[in-house]
């Protein structure tokens, strides 16, 4: 009727939200309460225009006030206060319930400690109404953390434990899995026995099953001490519950309980070792994908996370067509941006280690939409994203196409991701403003830069060497340390014009100062990116030399004071590509090592790393000494005598029986080329 | 290298891959790596004529570990083709880990694999316990010699109406101490044993030099 429809208006119900006291105005008050009560449930517009009028301060101080003169009656409680208090109560959870302005509103008008009030009421009812809404708000984000060290408040969460009452223990179960953070915290609650009784609860409803699972995954995750104990209640009774529910008959519970052993797997894996449960997870988590709503969007995240780094599970997962069930979720319309981005790190993890994983993946359609997920608004989707590319990019592979009978390019992955537009895409995530991102942008491309002259000419065309080399000058040393890989493999095998290219927009000031950066991978990284530029029989050797020998030096100086093998590696293999040029640059890589003027020193780092114990540092120091005796050179026997007088000749006869078949082997060059010279000489 | 179509030919899907036990650690060579180029022919002669085609390859991957490695082979002065084939193989290392000298795929019978590694005369020191177990567990890391199999994939730069086949694989064998490679093409449907014949470029105007990458 139309009187009573503008009597409903929530303008007026506010209003008649702080109507006092008094029987006739009480039940106004009751009205107005349960009329707001149901105008919100289930409505996000409605929630929102009654926080914009002050709804919610009102009902909290309704509850208050309901409840106070519950306590001074003596704790009769009249019926019609407990109705009241019932209604705001919901009233309150309602606003609290997927609507973050809605919890924040509850938190400030000061809600939880009235509501935590009336748990010990005598009414079933209105204990019942104030649980549930507490549990509402904490399982928001938003919501305080409990301190559960504190003796009293844990005492009073193991109070809600013991309770009858479903909705009271899954209180205390919503409490401990959103404050339960620490590993102080997590053996606190398994001393005061929490997950023993959460075992024992795990029969109950449904509601109850969830909350539980919930909290006992953050009792046990990461902690190994918690998680065992918890592994070894009632001789193994816990996990084998745990176990059932993996095939529970609602995909929430099973979800939940695959968390549960998950967390358990990775605090200690001694207790889920066996394949065959794992394998099981895999099974239920990969038919999880498909469900709607929140199991749909974190069964991607658990299965990730359960198969993590392990080359197993990523065959089990692809024997349940796990790749297939993601593909196919990805190409559904409209895919919310949390589901996406656990699909497209599932998908990154699947494909970060087998080679007919990737296989699976390699169809246009779904490269396609990987690759528009790099201009994704959510700025998780961006980095997932650029992780699945980077992981698909270590198939080499993919680097390359073929042509069919019509002339058509069949691998089109290869195609897809050498695509202009693609590498621009990525080129353009180098600038985004998040740093994860730029990241995520810079793994990707490190891997796609390497074999393939098209993407190296696309990236160079579309100005992402001058944004690699900003990066490399980032104060952010993870920035800087995969811009300066990019670069290197940029330079790999790169042709003379784009080498030259690569090195006008790094400059050999910004270089040297790569090699001296603070962080070792960095120096190492700036280092065999100048092994790259001086590989083969080019000009580019000059470089070296060029701004006095800017470039030299800092590799000498490296080599003399490194405390890093890997740097020591580097710089022995940019000496050993500059003892491959002429004469000169022999000369200078000798001069160095064997200082003219001071045979009878030299610098420590010479002997010490054809004794190093690292197989490759001597593969290295070798390769410069095989390069410094190529016979074909004027200059060898000059550089052989002075090797012979400093000792060197003699400390390579000693590695004659390298336990390195490679050492042994070029030692043998070695010095197979020094006697062919002195033959000759004679 | 892509050889001439004779009849095309269907590899099994069986795997020669060998299960995990005792791992004995892969063959290595620094003259083996990413980057590395090789150059030299293969013999495609038939009872009807001599002929030999110019031939480069350049290693484009190599993961021990796993014993696969991948590469490009450029054949330069095909009869049928306008410009040099290029083709893209993976190969086998055989570390008795991986891989064993059993192909057991690629229609190649134990006995197709002893007589065509015993083409190799490094291999004969390691024939009595090939011919008992393919070599399974086999330490061949201090060989002088690496063993591999190398299988083209597919076509880079030319369709497969190209009047060539690539459904044979190689048997392959490298030289630790300077780089040769020497190997063997075996398809039923081919002339049997061409021979192919590498040598090692060292890269520089006088010496060897490297380069490398590094996967994320």
């Amino acid at each position: 009727m139309p009187a009573s429809a503008a009597n409903n208006r929530p303008e007026d119900l506010t209003a008649r939200l702080g109507v006092g006291a008094g029987a006739a105005q009480g039940e106004v008050l009751l009205k107005a309460l349960r009329e707001v009560k149901n105008q919100i449930i289930g409505n996000k517009t409605k929630k929102l225009l009654y926080l914009h009028l002050g709804a919610v301060p009102k009902i909290v101080s309704v509850l208050a006030a309901a409840g106070s003169a519950s306590d001074d009656s003596g704790g009769i409680s009249r019926g019609g206060d407990a109705a009241v208090i019932v209604q705001a109560a919901a009233a309150i959870g309602s606003f609290a319930c997927g609507v973050e302005d809605g919890v924040r509103a509850v938190l400030d008008a000061g809600a939880v400690p009235h509501l935590t009030s009336i748990l010990s009421h005598h009414d079933e009812k209105v204990v019942d109404a104030g649980a549930r809404s507490l549990k509402m708000i904490f399982q928001s984000e938003l919501a305080p953390k409990y301190d559960v060290l504190q003796e009293e408040n844990l005492n009073f969460l193991l109070s809600l434990l013991d309770s009858d009452n479903e909705n009271v223990t899954e209180l205390a179960a919503s409490i401990i899995a959103h404050s339960c953070e620490t590993n102080e915290q997590q053996k606190a609650l398994c001393d005061a026995g929490v997950l023993l009784r959460f075992v024992s609860l795990l029969g109950g409803s449904s509601n109850q099953k969830d909350g539980c699972l919930e909290s006992i995954a953050a009792v046990i995750k990461n902690n190994p001490e918690v998680s065992s104990r918890f592994s070894c209640t009632g001789n193994g009774k816990a996990l084998n519950a745990l176990a059932n529910l993996i095939q529970d008959r609602y995909p929430q519970t099973r979800l939940l309980a695959c968390k549960c052993l998950i967390a358990v797997g990775h605090a200690s894996p001694c207790y889920v070792e066996e394949l065959q449960i794992k394998t099981k997870l895999v099974l239920v988590l990969v038919e999880l994908l498909e469900e709607p709503g929140q199991v749909g969007n974190e069964a991607p995240f658990s299965l990730k996370t359960l198969i993590a780094d392990d080359e197993e599970l990523h065959k089990q997962a692809l024997s349940v067509n796990a790749i297939e069930k993601l593909c196919s979720i990805l190409q559904m319309s409209s895919v919310q941006a949390r589901r996406l981005q656990g699909i497209l790190l599932a998908l990154a993890e699947l494909c970060s280690k087998l080679e007919k994983c990737r296989c699976q993946l390699m169809s246009p359609q779904v490269l396609n939409l990987i690759v528009d997920a790099l201009k994704h608004d959510c700025m998780d989707v961006r980095v997932a994203a650029c992780n699945c590319i980077r992981n698909i990019t270590r198939s080499l592979k993919t680097f390359y196409g073929f042509i069919d009978r019509s002339g058509c390019l069949q691998n089109l992955s290869a195609g897809c991701l050498s695509s202009e537009a693609f590498i621009v895409r990525l080129v353009q995530l180098l600038h985004d403003p998040s740093t994860s991102v730029q990241i995520a942008a810079l793994g990707a491309l490190c891997n796609i830069v390497i074999n393939c002259a098209t993407r190296k000419s696309v990236l160079i065309k579309c100005g992402g060497v001058s944004q690699l080399v900003q990066l490399s000058k980032s104060m952010d040393s993870v920035l800087r340390s995969k811009s300066v890989l990019a670069l290197r493999n940029l330079m790999f095998l790169a042709d003379i014009t784009d080498k030259e290219f690569i090195l006008k927009e790094l400059t050999l000031c910004t270089l040297a100062s790569l090699i001296y950066d603070s962080e070792c991978f960095i120096q190492e990284q700036a280092l065999a990116l100048i092994s790259g530029l001086v590989d083969g029989c080019s000009q580019s050797v000059k470089h070296v030399f060029a701004q006095d020998s800017i470039i030299l030096d800092a590799v000498m100086r490296q080599l003399q004071n490194a405390s890093s093998i890997g740097v020591c590696i580097q710089g022995m293999f940019v000496l050993s590509n500059i003892a491959a040029g002429s004469e000169s640059d022999k000369d200078t890589v000798m001069n160095y090592l064997v200082p003219p003027q001071t045979d009878s020193c030299i610098p420590s780092f010479t002997i010490k790393f054809l004794q190093s114990k690292d197989i490759l540092l001597r593969v290295a120091s070798l390769w410069c000494f095989v390069n410094l005796t190529d016979p074909a050179s004027v200059g060898s026997s000059r550089r052989v005598a002075r090797l012979q007088d400093a000792g060197i000749v003699l400390q390579l006869k000693s590695m004659l029986n390298d336990p390195c078949l490679d050492c042994k082997l070029r030692v043998r060059m070695i010095l197979e080329q020094c006697m062919e010279l002195e033959t000759a000489q004679a | 290298m892509p050889v001439r179509v004779v009849e095309s030919s269907t590899p099994s899907p069986d795997s020669g891959r060998e299960s995990r036990t005792g791992r004995p650690p892969p063959p290595s060579s620094s003259l083996l790596s990413a980057g590395r180029a090789f150059s030299g022919t293969q013999n495609v002669s038939s009872l009807q004529k001599d002929e030999a085609w110019k031939v480069n390859v350049r290693i484009q991957g190599i993961d021990l570990e796993n014993g696969y490695l991948c590469g490009t082979m450029e054949a330069l002065n095909v009869p049928l083709a306008d410009t040099p084939v290029v083709t893209f193989w993976e190969g086998e290392l055989v570390d008795g880990n991986n891989f064993t000298f059993f192909t057991r795929k690629w229609e190649a019978t134990p006995e197709d694999d002893i007589r065509h590694w015993s083409k190799f005369p490094s291999f004969a020191p390691l024939l009595s316990q090939v011919e008992a177990d393919g070599g399974k567990n086999m330490d061949l890391s201090n060989y002088p010699y690496i063993f591999m199999r190398w299988k083209e994939q597919y076509f880079v730069n030319v369709g497969i109406d190209c009047g060539l086949t690539i459904a044979g694989f190689y048997y392959v064998c490298f030289s630790c101490s300077d780089g040769s490679i020497n190997g063997f093409y075996y398809d039923p449907n081919s002339s049997p044993f061409q021979k192919l014949e590498l040598k090692c470029i060292p890269g520089g105007c006088s010496g060897y030099t490297f380069s490398s990458y590094q996967l994320l």
